[in-house]
């Protein structure tokens, strides 16, 4: 066990672990025995090792929901409603800047710079940059685009969905939390009976596999 | 036999001539291949006749311009991996009938002792088999080629699902190509000949099943990768779609997940726990370790308080020792009033004053009390009173002086 306290300690501080985030940790977590341990040793903190399907995220869950659990579970829920239109705006934002065809997925490097450059020479993404900055989530109090961007990037790497792999330098990694989060716009979607097209040949193509 | 060499020499001089005709006019034929028609500004007369006569290019009808031969295409796509362009010729069946009828003559030439037709025979033989070969070679090198680059020929992710796909049909036909050839078939065509056995059984099926391993990975790892581009496109439609949703219904509130008996097990995450520890010094092991540390803190940069500033952050005094500190002041300021009320303004022995109220303070704290309540005073005040100090070296050779008592003498009649 000794050897996974780092591991634990940032799982417990609500962190994500994936490929990303942390290679070896994520693969270390990819083992049964691995897994047993730390839950196992999380048992007495009334929590445990979760996945999202693909197990491409890890991170702790409640092991008994008790009212206390819910309770705070409940706030949760109310935050990441919240923080949903302005997190999935942003990364079609990038996407569209950035010209690319696919949405921002983990193992991206991401420019601040880049973002900020593109925006600049297009009146209508500057626009969407500016409502999106200041929305409550992203917080911005500035009016300039460079200082806007940064705020953008700062808050989603505060909350997981970008990491910096050298805190002196302007570029960001996405990490796997983004494959958690379209897993929740996906469950929402369907628990929900949302009409968004469903993505019915995604499964006829796995199958094949 | 010298007819034979003669058209062999023909053959030989045409060709190069032709060959040459690629290298002369590269430009041109490379703008053919770029554009919809081939250029003729700067071509002769006579060049395009050469050109046309060596089917480099073709004129489809009498109004349409020059195009490039199909062959020429193909081999330009071939040279420079143009993989938009590239062509997978997967056809099997034609190249085993010619297979067939070049045995077919190979024997005949043989039984009839032509060598030299024999041999011939045996030539071509062998480059239909290398062109079979190099057809397979060829067309699992350009979908390796497409497969590593993830198809970054083309931009939008639709279409490298339609090249995928494309690519996808590619390797079925070349299997199927493959399922062609049956070498029971091919064993007993060639029979007991050593040369065609060599060639036809046990080289061309080492390859073969080379290049049908070498399909069944590429075609693995397209689909892998077919899942992966639907897997992004049904992201973005999801996302996309999100938002459309949202932003249309503004008060969209999803149900309370965390109220059900079952929660969802993407919405179960724990609160953050924070594994907190502080310095410990009931371990001598670690008092080491932690009295390093200490002195490896960096010295504060800011310069030194005020000690009135600094006053709240002196250390709590122990409650019991204040309230005994506080009635030693107490008891000595009514010694100093007693004092006062003298009425001969005679020296009072601080001993004897403490002896006579029975109070139980030691004699040596007392009389501390007794100078430091002197000493405490404003001067102004000092002056109204004279304190005698009852002393003595502590020995001959030490001049250290010890007080046995004090007696205080108020200064100025009242």
């Amino acid at each position: 066990m000794i050897e996974h306290g780092p591991l634990l300690e940032r799982l417990l501080a609500g962190e994500f672990i994936c490929a990303v985030s942390d290679e070896n940790a994520h693969r270390h977590l990819s083992s049964d025995e691995t897994r047993d341990a730390i839950d196992s040793y999380l048992r007495p903190l009334n929590r445990r090792l979760a996945s999202n399907q693909d197990a491409s995220v890890y991170f702790l869950a409640w092991r008994q929901l008790n009212d206390e659990a819910r309770e705070q579970l409940s706030r949760q829920l109310g935050d990441t409603v919240n923080s949903l239109l302005p997190l999935l705006e942003w990364l079609q934002l990038v996407q569209e800047a950035l010209g690319r065809d696919t949405l921002a997925a983990p193992g991206d490097v991401l420019k601040p710079a880049e973002f900020s450059a593109k925006c600049e020479d297009n009146q209508s993404l500057r626009e969407r940059l500016e409502r999106l900055a200041t929305d409550s989530f992203f917080g911005s109090q500035s009016e300039q685009l460079d200082a806007q961007v940064k705020q953008v990037f700062k808050r989603l790497k505060e909350h997981g969905y970008l990491m910096q792999p050298h805190a002196e330098r302007q570029v960001f990694v996405v990490t796997g939390k983004i494959d958690y989060l379209v897993d929740l716009v996906r469950f929402i979607r369907d628990e929900e009976n949302l009409p968004i097209d469903a993505d019915s040949e995604e499964g006829a193509q796995e199958s094949l596999l | 036999m010298s007819g034979e060499h003669a058209l062999e020499s023909r053959l030989l001089k045409t060709g190069s001539e032709r060959l040459a005709l690629l290298g002369r006019h590269a430009d041109v034929l490379m703008q053919g291949y770029t554009r919809d028609e081939v250029p003729l500004d700067n071509l002769s007369d006579s060049a395009l006749r050469k050109l046309l006569a060596a089917r480099l290019l073709w004129r489809p009808d009498e109004q349409s311009g020059v195009k490039l031969a199909p062959k020429v295409r193909e081999l330009i796509a071939e040279m420079l991996s143009d993989e938009t362009r590239r062509h997978v010729n997967a056809d099997v069946a034609e190249t085993l009938e010619l297979i067939r009828s070049l045995v077919h003559s190979y024997r005949e030439a043989r039984s009839r002792g032509e060598h030299w037709r024999q041999a011939q025979q045996l030539l071509r033989l062998r480059q239909e088999v290398d062109d079979l070969n190099g057809r397979f070679a060829d067309a699992i090198d350009s979908l390796w080629q497409r497969l590593n680059s993830d198809f970054g020929f083309v931009s939008q992710l639709n279409d490298k699902i339609r090249e995928n796909d494309r690519a996808q049909k590619q390797i079925a036909r070349l299997l199927d190509g493959l399922a062609l050839i049956d070498f029971d078939e091919l064993i007993e065509l060639v029979g007991s000949d050593g040369s065609l056995r060599k060639l036809l059984i046990s080289q061309l099926q080492q390859q073969l099943s080379h290049h049908y391993t070498s399909l069944r990975e590429v075609q693995r790892r397209l689909i892998e990768l077919m899942a992966r581009f639907r897997k992004q496109q049904a992201r973005s439609r999801l996302v996309s779609g999100m938002v459309a949703f949202m932003r249309e219904h503004p008060g969209f509130v999803p149900g309370n997940y965390a109220r059900r008996s079952e929660v969802p097990a993407l919405f179960n995450q724990a609160a953050p726990l924070n594994a907190a520890a502080a310095p410990a010094l009931d371990r001598a092991l670690d008092s080491h370790v932690l009295s390093e540390l200490l002195h490896q803190l960096p010295t504060p940069r800011h310069a030194a308080q005020i000690v009135a500033a600094a006053s709240p952050a002196q250390l709590p005094e122990n409650s019991l020792a204040a309230a005994r500190q506080q009635a030693l002041k107490q008891d000595v300021e009514r010694f100093y009033l007693a004092v006062l009320d003298q009425p001969q303004a005679e020296p009072v022995s601080a001993l004897d004053y403490l002896h006579e109220s029975s109070l139980e303070w030691p004699d040596e704290i007392w009389l501390f009390q007794v100078i430091a309540e002197f000493q405490g005073l404003p001067r102004s005040e000092q002056r109204a009173f004279r304190l005698h100090q009852d002393e003595s070296p502590a020995s001959p050779f030490n001049d250290l002086r010890l007080i046995h008592d004090v007696a205080l003498q108020l200064a100025i009649p009242l």
